[in-house]
Protein backbone atom coordinates (compact mmCIF):
# COMPACT_ATOMS: atom_id res chain seq x y z
CA UNK A 1 0.00 0.00 0.00
CA UNK A 2 1.14 3.43 -0.36
CA UNK A 3 0.41 5.89 2.13
CA UNK A 4 -1.57 9.28 1.20
CA UNK A 5 1.58 11.39 0.49
CA UNK A 6 2.21 14.47 2.42
CA UNK A 7 2.26 17.69 -0.15
CA UNK A 8 5.18 20.05 0.36
CA UNK A 9 2.71 22.87 1.29
CA UNK A 10 1.02 20.82 4.45
CA UNK A 11 1.50 23.70 7.29
CA UNK A 12 -0.08 26.02 5.18
CA UNK A 13 -2.74 23.77 3.68
CA UNK A 14 -3.72 22.94 6.90
CA UNK A 15 -3.72 26.69 8.16
CA UNK A 16 -5.63 27.44 5.24
CA UNK A 17 -8.74 24.45 6.45
CA UNK A 18 -8.50 25.14 10.14
CA UNK A 19 -9.50 28.97 9.05
CA UNK A 20 -12.77 27.68 7.77
CA UNK A 21 -13.73 26.77 11.40
CA UNK A 22 -15.43 23.64 10.05
CA UNK A 23 -13.92 20.60 11.43
CA UNK A 24 -15.56 18.64 13.99
CA UNK A 25 -18.67 20.79 13.41
CA UNK A 26 -22.28 19.35 13.19
CA UNK A 27 -23.54 18.14 9.67
CA UNK A 28 -25.28 20.82 7.63
CA UNK A 29 -28.33 21.08 5.15
CA UNK A 30 -26.04 22.79 2.55
CA UNK A 31 -23.27 20.40 2.48
CA UNK A 32 -25.79 17.42 3.11
CA UNK A 33 -28.00 17.92 0.27
CA UNK A 34 -25.28 18.05 -2.49
CA UNK A 35 -23.59 14.90 -1.20
CA UNK A 36 -27.01 13.17 -0.89
CA UNK A 37 -27.42 14.54 -4.56
CA UNK A 38 -23.94 13.20 -5.68
CA UNK A 39 -25.03 9.26 -4.61
CA UNK A 40 -28.10 9.85 -5.90
CA UNK A 41 -27.06 10.83 -9.10
CA UNK A 42 -24.42 8.61 -9.80
CA UNK A 43 -26.13 5.47 -7.70
CA UNK A 44 -23.14 4.52 -5.65
CA UNK A 45 -23.42 3.49 -1.74
CA UNK A 46 -21.44 5.87 -0.05
CA UNK A 47 -20.38 9.57 -0.87
CA UNK A 48 -18.84 11.59 1.46
CA UNK A 49 -17.09 15.51 1.67
CA UNK A 50 -14.13 14.69 3.16
CA UNK A 51 -11.55 17.30 4.92
CA UNK A 52 -8.13 15.77 5.13
CA UNK A 53 -6.65 17.26 8.63
CA UNK A 54 -2.97 16.28 9.89
CA UNK A 55 -3.43 13.13 10.95
CA UNK A 56 -7.08 12.15 9.63
CA UNK A 57 -9.70 12.57 7.05
CA UNK A 58 -12.75 13.97 8.93
CA UNK A 59 -16.14 13.93 6.92
CA UNK A 60 -18.66 17.11 7.14
CA UNK A 61 -20.92 15.35 5.60
CA UNK A 62 -21.49 11.61 4.54
CA UNK A 63 -23.83 9.59 2.70
CA UNK A 64 -23.96 6.13 3.25
CA UNK A 65 -21.05 5.71 5.92
CA UNK A 66 -21.55 5.91 9.47
CA UNK A 67 -17.84 6.67 10.85
CA UNK A 68 -17.09 10.07 10.83
CA UNK A 69 -13.49 9.94 10.38
CA UNK A 70 -10.33 7.54 9.30
CA UNK A 71 -6.44 7.46 9.46
CA UNK A 72 -5.44 9.89 7.31
CA UNK A 73 -2.42 7.82 5.74
CA UNK A 74 -4.82 5.13 4.38
CA UNK A 75 -7.22 7.30 2.96
CA UNK A 76 -7.46 7.75 -0.54
CA UNK A 77 -9.06 11.52 -0.83
CA UNK A 78 -5.46 12.05 0.75
CA UNK A 79 -3.90 11.24 -2.38
CA UNK A 80 -6.80 13.02 -4.10
CA UNK A 81 -5.73 16.39 -2.83
CA UNK A 82 -2.41 16.05 -4.87
CA UNK A 83 -4.00 16.12 -7.55
CA UNK A 84 -5.11 19.17 -10.21
CA UNK A 85 -8.24 17.49 -11.21
CA UNK A 86 -10.23 14.43 -10.53
CA UNK A 87 -8.58 11.25 -9.07
CA UNK A 88 -10.35 7.99 -10.60
CA UNK A 89 -9.57 4.33 -9.37
CA UNK A 90 -11.94 2.07 -11.54
CA UNK A 91 -10.81 -0.83 -9.79
CA UNK A 92 -8.77 -0.46 -6.38
CA UNK A 93 -7.83 -4.48 -6.85
CA UNK A 94 -6.53 -3.74 -9.74
CA UNK A 95 -4.36 -0.87 -8.44
CA UNK A 96 -1.05 -1.54 -6.50
CA UNK A 97 -1.18 2.02 -4.41
CA UNK A 98 -4.61 0.31 -2.93
CA UNK A 99 -4.72 -3.38 -3.35
CA UNK A 100 -3.94 -4.32 0.08
CA UNK A 101 -5.27 -0.99 1.47
CA UNK A 102 -6.89 -1.76 5.06
CA UNK A 103 -10.32 0.34 3.41
CA UNK A 104 -10.12 -2.01 0.66
CA UNK A 105 -9.55 -5.25 1.97
CA UNK A 106 -11.89 -4.89 5.32
CA UNK A 107 -14.87 -2.47 5.80
CA UNK A 108 -16.19 -0.48 3.65
CA UNK A 109 -14.55 -2.72 0.81
CA UNK A 110 -13.73 0.25 -1.57
CA UNK A 111 -13.07 -1.39 -5.21
CA UNK A 112 -14.23 1.99 -7.00
CA UNK A 113 -13.03 5.33 -5.79
CA UNK A 114 -13.37 8.92 -7.53
CA UNK A 115 -12.51 12.28 -5.71
CA UNK A 116 -13.03 15.95 -6.81
CA UNK A 117 -10.50 17.59 -5.00
CA UNK A 118 -11.90 21.36 -3.31
CA UNK A 119 -9.19 23.00 -4.48
CA UNK A 120 -9.68 26.96 -2.70
CA UNK A 121 -8.76 29.84 -4.46
CA UNK A 122 -5.43 30.06 -2.57
CA UNK A 123 -4.70 27.16 -4.15
CA UNK A 124 -4.58 24.66 -1.48
CA UNK A 125 -6.61 21.58 -1.78
CA UNK A 126 -8.90 20.96 1.50
CA UNK A 127 -10.27 17.45 0.78
CA UNK A 128 -12.87 16.16 -1.70
CA UNK A 129 -16.28 15.15 -2.80
CA UNK A 130 -16.16 11.41 -3.05
CA UNK A 131 -17.82 8.29 -4.23
CA UNK A 132 -17.17 5.30 -3.38
CA UNK A 133 -18.76 1.86 -4.66
CA UNK A 134 -17.99 -1.89 -3.41
CA UNK A 135 -17.77 -3.02 -6.80
CA UNK A 136 -15.76 -1.77 -9.97
CA UNK A 137 -17.34 1.19 -12.34
CA UNK A 138 -15.55 3.05 -15.12
CA UNK A 139 -16.77 6.74 -15.75
CA UNK A 140 -17.37 8.51 -18.48
CA UNK A 141 -16.55 11.90 -19.30
CA UNK A 142 -20.40 13.26 -18.47
CA UNK A 143 -19.80 11.29 -14.85
CA UNK A 144 -16.70 13.36 -14.43
CA UNK A 145 -17.91 16.84 -15.43
CA UNK A 146 -20.98 16.06 -13.23
CA UNK A 147 -18.80 14.92 -10.48
CA UNK A 148 -16.83 18.38 -10.72
CA UNK A 149 -19.77 20.63 -11.31
CA UNK A 150 -21.16 19.35 -7.70
CA UNK A 151 -17.68 19.66 -6.34
CA UNK A 152 -17.90 23.07 -7.90
CA UNK A 153 -21.21 23.90 -5.88
CA UNK A 154 -19.76 22.90 -2.42
CA UNK A 155 -16.79 24.61 -3.17
CA UNK A 156 -19.33 27.63 -3.09
CA UNK A 157 -20.64 26.24 0.10
CA UNK A 158 -17.33 26.25 1.95
CA UNK A 159 -16.07 29.75 0.52
CA UNK A 160 -16.65 32.66 2.85
CA UNK A 161 -19.87 34.98 1.29
CA UNK A 162 -17.30 37.52 0.26
CA UNK A 163 -14.69 34.72 -1.83
CA UNK A 164 -17.63 32.90 -3.02
CA UNK A 165 -19.43 36.16 -4.66
CA UNK A 166 -16.13 36.94 -6.74
CA UNK A 167 -14.98 33.50 -7.34
CA UNK B 1 -32.13 39.53 -20.61
CA UNK B 2 -29.81 36.52 -22.05
CA UNK B 3 -28.50 37.60 -25.80
CA UNK B 4 -28.63 35.47 -28.21
CA UNK B 5 -25.14 33.59 -28.93
CA UNK B 6 -24.05 33.00 -31.93
CA UNK B 7 -23.24 29.88 -32.46
CA UNK B 8 -24.63 28.68 -29.43
CA UNK B 9 -27.86 26.81 -29.12
CA UNK B 10 -30.67 27.89 -26.88
CA UNK B 11 -31.87 25.11 -24.53
CA UNK B 12 -34.98 26.08 -21.90
CA UNK B 13 -34.95 23.86 -18.86
CA UNK B 14 -38.12 24.05 -15.91
CA UNK B 15 -37.49 22.57 -13.08
CA UNK B 16 -38.44 23.59 -9.90
CA UNK B 17 -35.56 22.12 -7.82
CA UNK B 18 -32.33 24.36 -7.36
CA UNK B 19 -29.55 21.92 -7.39
CA UNK B 20 -30.58 20.05 -10.43
CA UNK B 21 -30.99 22.94 -12.32
CA UNK B 22 -28.30 24.23 -11.69
CA UNK B 23 -25.87 20.73 -11.99
CA UNK B 24 -27.67 20.38 -15.47
CA UNK B 25 -27.05 24.03 -16.33
CA UNK B 26 -23.57 24.18 -14.99
CA UNK B 27 -22.60 21.08 -16.25
CA UNK B 28 -24.37 21.74 -19.82
CA UNK B 29 -21.78 24.47 -20.11
CA UNK B 30 -18.43 22.14 -19.78
CA UNK B 31 -19.65 19.95 -22.06
CA UNK B 32 -20.65 22.59 -24.18
CA UNK B 33 -24.17 21.77 -25.22
CA UNK B 34 -25.38 25.04 -25.72
CA UNK B 35 -26.34 27.77 -22.95
CA UNK B 36 -29.12 26.35 -20.78
CA UNK B 37 -31.71 29.08 -19.76
CA UNK B 38 -33.41 28.15 -16.40
CA UNK B 39 -36.21 28.75 -15.03
CA UNK B 40 -37.68 27.35 -11.63
CA UNK B 41 -41.52 28.11 -12.73
CA UNK B 42 -44.01 27.76 -15.07
CA UNK B 43 -44.34 31.55 -14.79
CA UNK B 44 -40.57 32.27 -15.85
CA UNK B 45 -40.68 29.22 -18.25
CA UNK B 46 -43.41 31.83 -20.35
CA UNK B 47 -41.49 34.67 -19.48
CA UNK B 48 -38.03 32.99 -21.05
CA UNK B 49 -40.68 31.24 -23.90
CA UNK B 50 -42.00 34.82 -25.32
CA UNK B 51 -38.60 36.53 -25.69
CA UNK B 52 -36.13 33.92 -26.87
CA UNK B 53 -35.96 30.77 -29.61
CA UNK B 54 -35.07 27.86 -28.47
CA UNK B 55 -33.62 24.82 -29.77
CA UNK B 56 -34.76 22.51 -27.52
CA UNK B 57 -36.93 22.44 -23.69
CA UNK B 58 -36.96 19.94 -20.85
CA UNK B 59 -39.75 20.79 -19.05
CA UNK B 60 -40.78 19.13 -15.42
CA UNK B 61 -45.15 19.35 -15.62
CA UNK B 62 -46.35 19.26 -11.87
CA UNK B 63 -49.59 17.59 -10.49
CA UNK B 64 -52.44 20.02 -10.73
CA UNK B 65 -54.04 18.66 -7.44
CA UNK B 66 -54.30 16.44 -4.99
CA UNK B 67 -56.33 13.70 -6.27
CA UNK B 68 -55.84 11.57 -9.90
CA UNK B 69 -52.52 14.00 -10.27
CA UNK B 70 -53.60 15.49 -13.19
CA UNK B 71 -51.03 17.64 -15.07
CA UNK B 72 -50.63 21.16 -15.90
CA UNK B 73 -49.90 21.20 -19.70
CA UNK B 74 -50.42 24.90 -20.59
CA UNK B 75 -46.63 25.24 -21.38
CA UNK B 76 -46.61 22.74 -23.74
CA UNK B 77 -49.88 23.54 -25.07
CA UNK B 78 -48.78 27.43 -25.79
CA UNK B 79 -45.14 26.01 -27.36
CA UNK B 80 -47.63 23.86 -29.69
CA UNK B 81 -50.11 26.22 -30.68
CA UNK B 82 -46.82 29.12 -31.99
CA UNK B 83 -47.62 31.06 -28.82
CA UNK B 84 -43.66 31.69 -28.14
CA UNK B 85 -40.90 32.68 -29.80
CA UNK B 86 -39.48 29.48 -31.13
CA UNK B 87 -40.91 26.91 -33.70
CA UNK B 88 -44.39 25.26 -32.69
CA UNK B 89 -42.63 22.01 -33.11
CA UNK B 90 -39.52 22.79 -30.84
CA UNK B 91 -38.17 19.25 -29.49
CA UNK B 92 -39.28 19.02 -26.06
CA UNK B 93 -38.31 16.22 -23.00
CA UNK B 94 -40.98 16.19 -20.08
CA UNK B 95 -40.25 15.52 -16.54
CA UNK B 96 -42.68 14.02 -14.45
CA UNK B 97 -43.42 11.75 -11.71
CA UNK B 98 -45.10 8.93 -13.20
CA UNK B 99 -46.54 8.23 -16.22
CA UNK B 100 -50.45 7.01 -16.14
CA UNK B 101 -51.81 6.02 -19.92
CA UNK B 102 -53.74 8.86 -19.89
CA UNK B 103 -50.74 11.13 -19.66
CA UNK B 104 -48.92 9.41 -22.14
CA UNK B 105 -51.70 9.92 -24.72
CA UNK B 106 -51.55 13.53 -23.52
CA UNK B 107 -48.21 13.75 -24.46
CA UNK B 108 -48.57 11.83 -27.41
CA UNK B 109 -50.85 14.21 -28.92
CA UNK B 110 -48.31 17.33 -28.57
CA UNK B 111 -45.55 15.25 -30.08
CA UNK B 112 -43.35 14.97 -26.87
CA UNK B 113 -39.60 14.08 -27.89
CA UNK B 114 -38.99 11.63 -24.48
CA UNK B 115 -40.40 11.57 -21.32
CA UNK B 116 -38.54 11.17 -18.17
CA UNK B 117 -39.97 9.85 -15.14
CA UNK B 118 -38.51 10.28 -11.23
CA UNK B 119 -35.75 9.95 -10.15
CA UNK B 120 -34.70 12.61 -12.29
CA UNK B 121 -31.04 12.53 -13.04
CA UNK B 122 -28.70 14.74 -14.21
CA UNK B 123 -27.37 12.65 -16.79
CA UNK B 124 -30.88 12.03 -18.24
CA UNK B 125 -31.76 15.32 -18.88
CA UNK B 126 -27.94 16.15 -20.33
CA UNK B 127 -28.83 13.28 -22.76
CA UNK B 128 -32.06 15.00 -23.49
CA UNK B 129 -30.23 18.42 -24.22
CA UNK B 130 -27.78 16.30 -26.17
CA UNK B 131 -30.01 14.85 -28.75
CA UNK B 132 -31.44 18.47 -29.18
CA UNK B 133 -27.98 19.62 -30.15
CA UNK B 134 -27.62 16.44 -32.78
CA UNK B 135 -30.92 17.68 -34.41
CA UNK B 136 -29.06 21.25 -34.90
CA UNK B 137 -25.92 20.49 -36.25
CA UNK B 138 -25.75 23.43 -38.49
CA UNK B 139 -26.53 26.53 -35.43
CA UNK B 140 -24.32 24.37 -33.56
CA UNK B 141 -21.55 25.08 -35.79
CA UNK B 142 -22.67 28.66 -36.22
CA UNK B 143 -23.81 27.84 -39.76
Amino acid sequence: MLAAPIPFNDPERLAALRELLILDTPPEARYDKIVQFARDEFDVPIALLSLVDANRQWFKSKVGLDVCETDRSISFCGHAILQDDLFIIPDTLADERFADNPLVTGFPHIRFYAGAPLIMPSGYALGTLCLIDSKPREVDFTDMAILATLRDLLLQELLPPTEARHG
Amino acid sequence: MAELLSGSLNMLLVEPETLLRRTVSLTARTLGLGQIHEAASPEAAQRLLRSLPFHGAVIAINCQGPTDCPYDLTLLDQIRAGESASPANLPVAVLAENATSQLLRELNQRNIDRLILKPFRARLLLDAFAAFEALNPAQKSGK
